[in-house]
């Protein structure tokens, strides 16, 4: 009760790194997310050369800084083997979903604007919070630090499908140091972390809100908050039972995952009890893979939703169709995680079930879309440099958005299961429309939590280059998925090619045709990397030279973060916040400025004293 | 500003925050159990093979539920006396309460422990033995011998502690095969005593060789690309001349590089034993082996990728037989389409005079079984209008003996008792009581005499402690009774803190405490909820 009012002038360490203040937690997250984020691009960075010059040695000014016992262990001679390919592939896709993306818009974002959205002083149990970070923190470097044993890190895709998880890194004398089960311990301390992050923030919104917050004065970034930890708190929990199950499989020999008499090409028929289920673990990964896509998203529209009202000044086009909009959506994404899985024979008539709910799920994800959209009808839009990523994900994620109908019917993904277009569709969700959305929340709330303003000249820098290449990067991944290139090629479809002509082998002359969209693409994600240096650099150099602001409500938006000192304190508000209206009341007659603060007291409408005079 | 409705809720919501914390996290849980109960439920609607029904001792399973329902209403008063201000009852109560989930936890560590101890077997037959291990010949447990020859050691993934583990038996007698010649010089002798210090700096040679070269290779490939792109500009890499132009500049690199520039990577070692060693090797340490048969010339591979070469040797498993059971074997007769009797009278098991003696006062048991249904249930008439006995033994009674069967019918032998004349009542009142052997079969006292059976290594199929291994029914108990059994331990924790160090917040605010162990409390009759599921989907179906 009273141990909250005891660090008033907290030392060094307790106030930058164990500190229970959930803006510096937030920016921790922040920070620590976008270094993961750039680690996990630059595996990627790697893997595209291999795709796209797979007998070439790997660039120097790749792997310049890899010391020489690391590098002929892991490559041939520079050049990256299958075994490498799969690790960086399988390491590329957790640290991107766990580690990067997650922590960026739920940790990040969450942490520092929805306490301040809702005028609380903190979140419910600021310890907690720390605890969470930390878990991340941890559970983040056990999984990256697995490159450095000798079995290297988890090689089974960010899926982590048994038995071929099994198998890999069996052959160890210390089955716990090795990449496969560091994957799962590091899951663990991951999935712990949301856990008590998502009741941490469910607790602070219900309980912690302002006088006068009603839920449906509630901006729509807290209600995406809500929903996504309540996400987050129902479907983790048969994830890392997976997990466990599946630690129990490597260190305990049992056979969870394993069917009867299952035949290694080394081993022979392994020697293990058997009469488990793949199945199993894939229903149990999904029922978290599918709703996490959603864990992924609805910070990133959270952001765009926050800046689009601010930047065109006008109210939200249907917030509360979007409120109910974004319930639906939590509740369905819980049974829609079978259709990641119609190739595995589990049956027509499943199948057509998630064939239905995930149609059926598109219906909110529109509704959400095009609000967004019509809201920037009749606006007066300013043009910012949040403004411009919002602007960018809407057609981006619209794009990622549609690339997945026909992913979702059963039929279709007959052909296109496993294929670059599955790649390139959740590459355009995911990429230019989530982290474009993130980026907009970035330039959005710099100012408030720096009190200086981002250079609009390292913007365009940042912006433009990276709207273009990222188009250059995913859009051929869709027509390379459709002419048939599999998703876990690792020399980019070389070894198929058929140059012949007159071959009968049809496969070979189509990849023949589109494998040199290798090479576009590959040089696309190069130059995206150059691309996102002038937001290093912008970031960094704003905290100290950036243009300060003129008040504590730069952009004259209307919710209770623009209501704190800039930057807030700790304990947020100097005085009790009251709410007297709804999040996004711009350009109201009764008022004169074109935007009317939810704390601001109401005063006497304007239309009654003039109607008679 | 301070984080409000700590310790009073809050008027709209009329809750505090721990108190939706706590739903919460228990929703979360919900979802944990949730997710390994339908695992349970997958695994056995789907398993193919017999799933072990009532195979724990229910006893332990039963005086812990009662131990942690009592918690439960303990955990109650306490917060009741609380409520009512009462202190020193609070401390009483609380003090039960943990004291009830340490009880918890001492039964369920007896009956983890007796598993740990208790061995079954699979036969190649699928016939299943189970029985507590008897050692012979220098095994413990399942160890697999080998008369080794030659050890190679992977040097790359040679590990100290692993080594450790063998030195004592082979120091001393393994001597070097061939010298280790690097580059003209020569680094170990033929002949040399293996050690740790040998292999270590053998390790480091392999590895800084290995680096030296991929170097100059890396470097040599790279040259050749160079120059293939520059001889033939506008085209791509799938190019036939480039390719060919790449590939003939790296070969002549390659013959360039002056001789001593690549070093010999040397990535393992091979010794010679003196004379065979005889290894003893837990199964759990081995990544494949050719044959297990005695007297076969095998080789093992462990799984720091040492290679043991040599003849088997006795790998015997000796059991003191407390169940055997054939229901894998009706089984996969059944899928195969063999009359299940006949795979069972061609089991191998059979073959001992011991247990074929067994096998047989069994069948009588369960003659004596059936005619007993039959007068107490009589008949009824099926579909085809045929008169069927209306209970019939189950699959476990007919194809399965468990060890109070055997010490029955060993009971009423030394009695000179025929079992023809007894009736099913008759033989039933000689099975030991339900309280005999508490986790299990009894082999600890003495009382008891259990059949002594000699499993030649060549016969088993699988074999394994009574441990997550041995089956998925065994995994996933002890998977969920081990979470379950954390829970506890977390749950104790917690309570035991409020126990000790409550008292302050209890001076400040004996609501605040109220509160806290309010919450406490929930969380505790959750752990009690699950084992209420726990108990009969364990131990009773």
């Amino acid at each position: 009760m009273s141990d909250h009012a005891d660090h008033h002038n907290p030392g060094f360490i307790q106030k930058y790194i164990f500190s229970t203040d959930h803006k510096t937690i937030g920016i921790q997250y922040g920070l620590t997310a976008m270094l993961f984020l750039l680690f996990g691009f630059y595996l990627m960075i790697m893997m595209r050369w291999s795709i796209a010059y797979p007998n070439e040695p790997v660039p120097e000014w790749m792997s310049f800084f890899l010391n020489d016992t690391w590098k002929a262990q892991w490559l041939q001679n520079g050049k990256m083997p299958g075994e490498t390919y799969n690790m960086f592939g399988a390491m590329h896709g957790t640290i991107m979903v766990f580690l990067g993306v997650v922590p960026l818009g739920f940790g990040a974002f969450g942490n520092y604007v929805t306490p301040l959205q809702i005028g609380a002083p903190d979140m419910a149990f600021p310890k907690l919070n720390m605890a969470s970070y930390w878990l991340y923190l941890v559970g983040g470097i056990i999984m990256c630090a697995s490159f450095f044993l000798p079995s290297g890190a988890a090689k089974s895709g960010w899926t982590n499908y048994p038995p071929l998880s099994f198998f890999a890194d069996t052959q160890h004398p210390n089955q716990w140091m090795t990449g496969q089960t560091q994957w799962l311990v590091g899951m663990v301390f991951l999935i712990t972390s949301s856990l008590l992050g998502s009741v941490n923030f469910i607790t602070t919104i219900i309980n912690l809100r302002a006088k006068g917050l009603t839920w449906f004065r509630m901006p729509f970034l807290v209600w995406a908050m809500l929903v996504t930890g309540f996400i987050l708190l129902l479907s983790f929990p048969p994830l890392e039972v997976a997990g466990i199950m599946q630690l129990v499989d490597r260190v305990w020999d049992s056979s969870f995952f394993q069917p009867s008499g299952l035949y290694h090409r080394e081993i022979g028929l392994v020697n293990a009890a058997g009469g488990g289920s793949p199945l199993l673990f894939q229903h149990l990964f999904w029922f978290l893979g599918h709703p996490e896509v959603y864990v992924l998203l609805l910070p990133a529209i959270a952001c765009v939703a926050e800046i689009i009202p601010v930047n065109t000044r006008r109210p939200l086009w249907g917030y509360k169709s979007m409120v109910y909009g974004v319930l639906v959506l939590g509740f369905l994404s819980f049974i829609v995680w079978a259709h990641h899985m119609y190739m595995t024979g589990m049956g027509p008539a499943i199948s057509t079930f998630f064939q239905t709910t995930t149609n059926l799920i598109s219906i909110p994800s529109v509704i959400l879309l095009t609000c967004l959209i019509i809201s920037l009808w009749g606006g007066s839009i300013r043009f910012t440099p949040p403004m411009m990523w919002a602007c960018a994900f809407l057609p981006m994620f619209g794009i990622g958005g549609l690339t997945g109908l026909p992913l979702a019917f059963s039929m279709l993904d007959l052909h296109l299961h496993d294929t670059y277009y599955v790649i390139g569709h959740f590459h355009y969700v995911v990429a230019p429309g989530i982290l474009f959305g993130l980026f907009a929340g970035i330039y959005h709330w710099y100012p408030k939590i720096s009190g200086r303003y981002m250079s609009k000249v390292l913007t365009h820098l940042h912006f433009w280059p990276s709207l273009i290449l990222i188009n250059f990067l995913f859009f051929p991944m869709l027509i390379q998925g459709m002419a048939g290139f599999h998703r876990r090629w690792y020399n980019g479809g070389d070894a198929y090619v058929v140059t012949d002509p007159e071959s009968a082998n049809v496969f070979g002359k189509v990849v023949a045709e589109h494998i040199d969209l290798n090479i576009l693409m590959s040089t696309s994600a190069w130059l995206l990397a150059v691309a996102q240096l002038p937001f290093i650099i912008n970031v960094l150099s704003a905290w100290i030279w950036g243009k300060k602001v003129e008040n504590d409500n730069p952009w004259n938006a209307t919710t209770l973060e623009w209501a704190t000192p800039t930057p807030p304190g700790h304990g947020n508000f100097t005085k009790e916040p009251i709410v007297y209206r709804g999040p996004y009341e711009y350009s109201r007659p009764e008022v004169d400025e074109d935007y009317y603060p939810q704390w601001q007291a109401p005063v006497k409408p304007k239309a009654e004293t003039n109607k008679d005079a | 500003m301070e984080i409000p409705y700590i310790v009073n809720p809050r008027k709209d919501t009329g809750l505090t925050n721990s108190k939706i914390a706590i739903w919460l996290f228990l929703a979360s849980e919900v979802m944990l159990f949730g997710g390994l109960f339908s695992a349970y439920i997958f695994l056995r609607v789907y398993a193919d093979y017999p799933w072990p029904e009532r195979a724990l001792p229910v006893l332990p399973g039963l005086i812990n539920t009662f131990i942690l329902i009592a918690s439960s209403v303990t955990v109650v008063m306490a917060w009741a006396s609380l409520k009512l201000r009462e202190l020193t009852k609070f401390r009483i109560y609380m003090s039960i309460t943990v004291l009830c989930a340490g009880l918890f936890m001492v039964l369920k560590g007896m009956e983890y422990n007796a598993k740990f101890h208790h061995q079954a077997v699979r036969l190649n037959d699928y016939a299943v033995v189970e029985g507590h291990l008897h050692p012979h010949e220098g095994l413990k447990g399942t160890e697999i011998t080998i008369e080794a020859e030659t050890v190679s050691i992977d040097l790359f993934k040679f590990s100290k502690s692993y080594y450790a583990d063998f030195s004592a038996e082979w120091d001393g007698k393994l001597q070097l095969e061939k010298a280790l010649v690097v580059d003209g010089e020569e680094i170990f002798p033929a002949g040399q005593a293996i050690s740790v210090d040998m292999l270590s700096q053998a390790k480091e040679l392999f590895i800084n060789n290995r680096a030296n070269n991929a170097e100059i290779l890396e470097d040599k490939l790279r040259q050749s690309w160079k120059f293939a792109k520059e001889e033939t500009p506008g085209e791509n890499n799938r190019n036939a001349e480039r390719k060919k132009l790449q590939n003939d500049k790296y070969k002549e690199l390659v013959d360039a590089i002056p001789a001593g520039d690549l070093k010999t990577a040397v990535g393992s070692l091979t010794f010679k034993a003196t004379s065979p060693i005889a290894l003893h090797i837990d199964p759990k340490k081995i990544y494949k082996s050719a044959s297990d048969k005695e007297g076969d010339s095998g080789s093992i591979v462990l799984n720091d990728g040492t290679t043991l070469a040599g003849t088997m040797g006795n790998s015997d498993i000796v059991l003191d037989v407390d169940a055997i059971s054939f229901r894998h074997t009706v089984m996969q007769a059944e899928k195969m389409g063999i009359d299940p009797e006949a795979a069972i009278a061609n089991s191998w098991l059979l073959k001992d005079e011991g247990i074929k003696t067994l096998w047989d006062n069994h069948l009588i048991v369960v003659e004596k079984l059936e005619q007993h249904l039959l007068e107490e249930y009589k008949t009824k008439t099926d579909a085809n209008g045929n008169e069927v006995a209306k209970r019939v033994p189950t699959e476990a009674d007919r194809y399965r003996m468990g060890w109070k069967e055997i010490v029955a019918l060993e009971e009423l032998q030394k009695a000179g008792k025929d079992l023809h004349d007894l009736t099913h009542q008759e033989i039933q009142d000689a099975y030991p009581s339900m309280t005999a052997g508490f986790t299990g079969a009894d082999h600890k006292s003495g009382k008891y005499n259990f059949p002594k059976l000699t499993i030649p290594r060549e016969q088993v199929l699988f074999e394994s402690k009574f441990t997550p291994a041995w089956n998925n029914y065994y995994a996933i108990y002890f998977t969920m009774t081990g979470l379950h059994g954390l829970h506890v331990i977390g749950g104790a924790i917690v309570l035991a803190y409020y126990l000790f160090f409550g008292t302050g917040m209890y001076r400040k605010n004996p609501e605040w405490l109220a509160n806290r162990v309010e919450v406490g409390g929930l969380f505790w009759h959750f752990v009690d909820l699950v084992w209420i599921f726990l108990f009969p989907i364990m131990y009773l179906m």
